[in-house]
């Protein structure tokens, strides 16, 4: 066993919050649109019929904008450092993307090289939500406010757009969610975004070893 | 215990990566937005195209006035107002011309009467 | 023989994804549905223009077709099978067929037809200078009891309405009776062509009428509900028995395996098929207005003009107006002649309003339904382009 004690602060609390807002909107706009897009009339009736159930989509795509265009105007710094992690790409992390960070029970992995505060996965995981949820707003938005003005060939360009973003966010969130939540291997980061945003020393220098070298340079 | 918290403060390159993402971002939205207005704004080119099309044959007509076509003279002289052209006739009232609204039923009564006067 | 389908013509079906764009196109409002819900169509409302159908995004509203009806027809060796095409169907049918808007396939048109199997290839162009006749020499006669010439008592009232559009027609007697008497009582291209055919081109081609079926092809879904209008049997019989839309007959060309673009160039059959530029402009906004100044300008001066082309009439914006000074030769003076075009249903409103409240200047004024006239009609070839 390692000699390290004590825990590492990952997520503050309004980055927790935000991931809260996004999460539970990104669970209501997902079963919404599943629902209005497959007619699936027991969804939409759970949200008091499919003309309510849209007003909820577009309401719960306002606040799943602002969100993080809130959290980003007022955590600029802590934005910036995310942007600049998730998009610095080393051989390390190729490295990690070769042996899939050893998560894939068929590839093997011997050495996993050391990773950022994200690992090369999360990295481009991150990548994904942030162009994804760009994509959604830019085609939501118009289909919402100005499908009236759009000539038809846009609203169907926009609509879409819109669903295979969605069917490439929902793939890659259930992913996430598995990998976070349920893997024996990573799971106990669940605690880390959910609860107190706090993650085990010990575990950090094994999965994002040069980040927890900067952390422990910083001391 | 130990607690490991990151430090304030972010390097330049860390801030222009931050502004960087949100001005490309934003550059994103205006170049789909522009996109969106040129495809509005070509949108219904079919619609003049195909008047073009239709005052381009109207152009290359011999004829271009409607009381100077021959099989229309000849319908009024051989048929509508026999030996004349006069438009308005009893005849060309009872073919050619309705009635609207509540005086339809009316005009269906006289319309079938006529027909069993001729049968 | 009556071919009453349904006078409802135009529906929404399943794959309606409630993205509530149609609503916006509707001039009737009789789209019912909000954003998220699938929608229906109100048909007491409904107008059948088609402009739904054509802008929808995703293909989700169908017309009610009769190409069966007419494949039966066409089949039936007692039947003489009689089309009549109309002007706007010449320069998008070939859109169908991988050529550009407004390309002009009216020889290949005719020459397809033929081989389609009519017995008679006619033009509705024909019924249009016919209906410039009967509604251009109405609208004299009202002018003349307007200024007070003797002996034309008896006409209607000015401003007088274009009766062209079976959407427009239906949409006054919805929604304005009071301004019926004010539309022209001259039937529309269409129904003067079926009424004509069945009685003068019986007689002349020594058919019985109750032998012959008509078939109009039309840029129009609202024709379809015209036809079977039940007045509409001047001639003893129904005096058009179906319409196709220019898609269903390019349907039918490529279903008969017709090499539409190397059919050679044919003309329409003589007797009822010939036709004159004013007729032809019949499919575009203004043109109606434009064909009856040509002849009625042409009558009222007794000079001939010298440019038929009355440009100001012309245009795309909803609602345009010109004056055309006409000297009228009976009274020996000079009559500035209000015109106006509406062209979208949705801008008539406020010109019916300033009539019926006497505010309205105008002698004449066209309606057409679908914006920028016949050529864009709800029975044309669909464009991914739509707006």
């Amino acid at each position: 066993m390692s000699e390290i004690k004590g825990k590492v602060l990952k997520h503050s609390e309004q980055t927790r919050t935000m991931h809260w807002i996004h999460l539970i909107c990104f669970i209501i706009l997902g079963l919404t649109g599943i629902g209005f897009y497959f007619d699936i009339t027991s969804i939409d009736n759970l949200f008091g019929g499919s003309a309510n159930a849209s007003n909820v989509h577009v309401w719960t795509g306002v606040v799943f904008t602002l969100g993080p265009l809130i959290y980003v105007l007022f955590n600029f710094e802590k934005f910036a450092k995310f942007i600049d992690t998730i998009t610095t790409f080393t051989k390390d992390d190729f490295g990690w993307l070769k042996t899939m960070g050893g998560y894939v029970p068929f590839i093997k992995a011997e050495h996993i090289p050391p990773q950022d505060k994200y690992n090369a996965g999360q990295k481009i995981l991150g990548l994904l939500v942030i162009i994804g949820c760009i994509l959604m707003i830019v085609t939501g938005f118009p289909m919402w406010l100005l499908r009236d003005t759009m000539p038809a060939i846009l609203v169907w360009l926009c609509w879409k757009v819109h669903f295979w973003t969605a069917v490439i966010l929902i793939l890659a969130i259930l992913g996430h969610f598995f990998l976070a939540a349920i893997h024996p291997k990573s799971r106990v980061e669940f605690a880390s975004m959910m609860i107190d945003g706090y993650v085990d020393a010990e575990y950090t220098s094994h999965h994002n070893a040069k980040w927890f070298a900067q952390l422990k340079k910083a001391e | 215990m130990n607690i490991f918290v990151e430090r304030g403060g972010i390097t330049r390159r860390q801030f222009f990566k931050g502004t960087g993402i949100i001005a490309a971002t934003a550059v994103f939205a205006g170049i789909l937005g522009k996109i969106g207005i040129d495809i509005f704004k070509a949108s219904d080119k079919y619609i003049e195209k195909r008047i073009a099309g239709l005052y381009t044959l109207d152009e290359r007509m011999t004829i271009r006035k409607s009381h100077e076509n021959p099989e229309i003279i000849q319908i009024y002289k051989e048929f509508l107002s026999p030996g004349e052209v006069k438009p308005l006739t009893e005849k060309s009232h009872h073919l050619l011309h309705t009635k609207y609204g509540s005086e339809i039923p009316e005009l269906i009564k006289e319309l079938e009467a006529h027909r069993h006067h001729a049968a | 023989m009556s071919t009453v389908v349904t006078k409802e013509i135009i529906h929404v079906t399943d794959r309606c994804k409630s993205c509530d764009h149609c609503t916006s196109v509707c001039p009737t409002g009789a789209i019912k549905g909000r954003l998220g819900e699938k929608h229906y169509i109100d048909h007491k409302k409904c107008v059948n223009c088609g402009q739904c159908l054509i802008n929808c995004p995703f293909g989700a509203i169908v017309d009610m077709s009769m190409a069966e009806q007419v494949k039966k027809a066409l089949a039936d060796p007692s039947k003489v099978v009689v089309v009549q095409t109309a002007p706007a169907v010449r320069v998008a049918l070939g859109e169908e067929f991988g050529l550009e808007p407004g390309a002009n396939v009216k020889g290949k048109m005719f020459a397809a037809l033929r081989r389609l199997g009519f017995d008679k290839v006619y033009d509705t162009e024909f019924a249009a200078d016919l209906t410039i006749m009967e509604e251009g020499t109405e609208l004299i006669h009202r002018i003349f009891a307007h200024v007070g010439v003797p002996g034309y008592e008896k006409s209607g009232p000015l401003p007088q309405f274009t009766s062209c559009c079976p959407a427009w027609i239906k949409y006054a007697e919805d929604r304005y009776p009071k301004i019926l008497p004010h539309i022209s009582s001259a039937k529309s291209p269409q129904q003067m062509f079926g009424a004509v055919a069945k009685t003068y081109a019986a007689q002349k081609l020594n058919v019985n009428p109750a032998d012959m079926y008509v078939v109009s092809i039309m840029p129009c879904t609202a024709k379809k509900y015209e036809c079977q209008r039940e007045e509409m049997i001047a001639s003893g019989f129904q005096d058009v028995d179906a319409v196709l839309t220019t898609r269903e007959l390019a349907q039918m060309i490529k279903d008969a395996g017709i090499n539409f673009l190397s059919l050679p160039d044919e003309k329409a059959d003589r007797l009822i098929g010939s036709s004159t530029g004013a007729a032809t402009i019949f499919g575009v906004t203004g043109g109606v207005m434009e064909a009856a100044l040509r002849t009625a300008y042409e009558i009222l001066s007794g000079q001939s003009l010298g440019n038929v082309e009355f440009k100001t009439v012309r245009g795309r914006k909803p609602i345009r107006e010109a004056t055309v000074n006409i000297p009228i030769k009976e009274l020996g003076k000079t009559v500035p002649v209000n015109v106006c075009i509406v062209s979208g249903l949705k801008y008539v409103n406020e010109v019916i309003e300033d009539v019926l409240a006497g505010r309205s200047k105008y002698h004449f004024i066209e309606v057409m339904n679908c914006p920028g006239g016949c050529i864009n009609g709800g029975g044309q070839p669909i464009r991914r382009d739509t707006y």
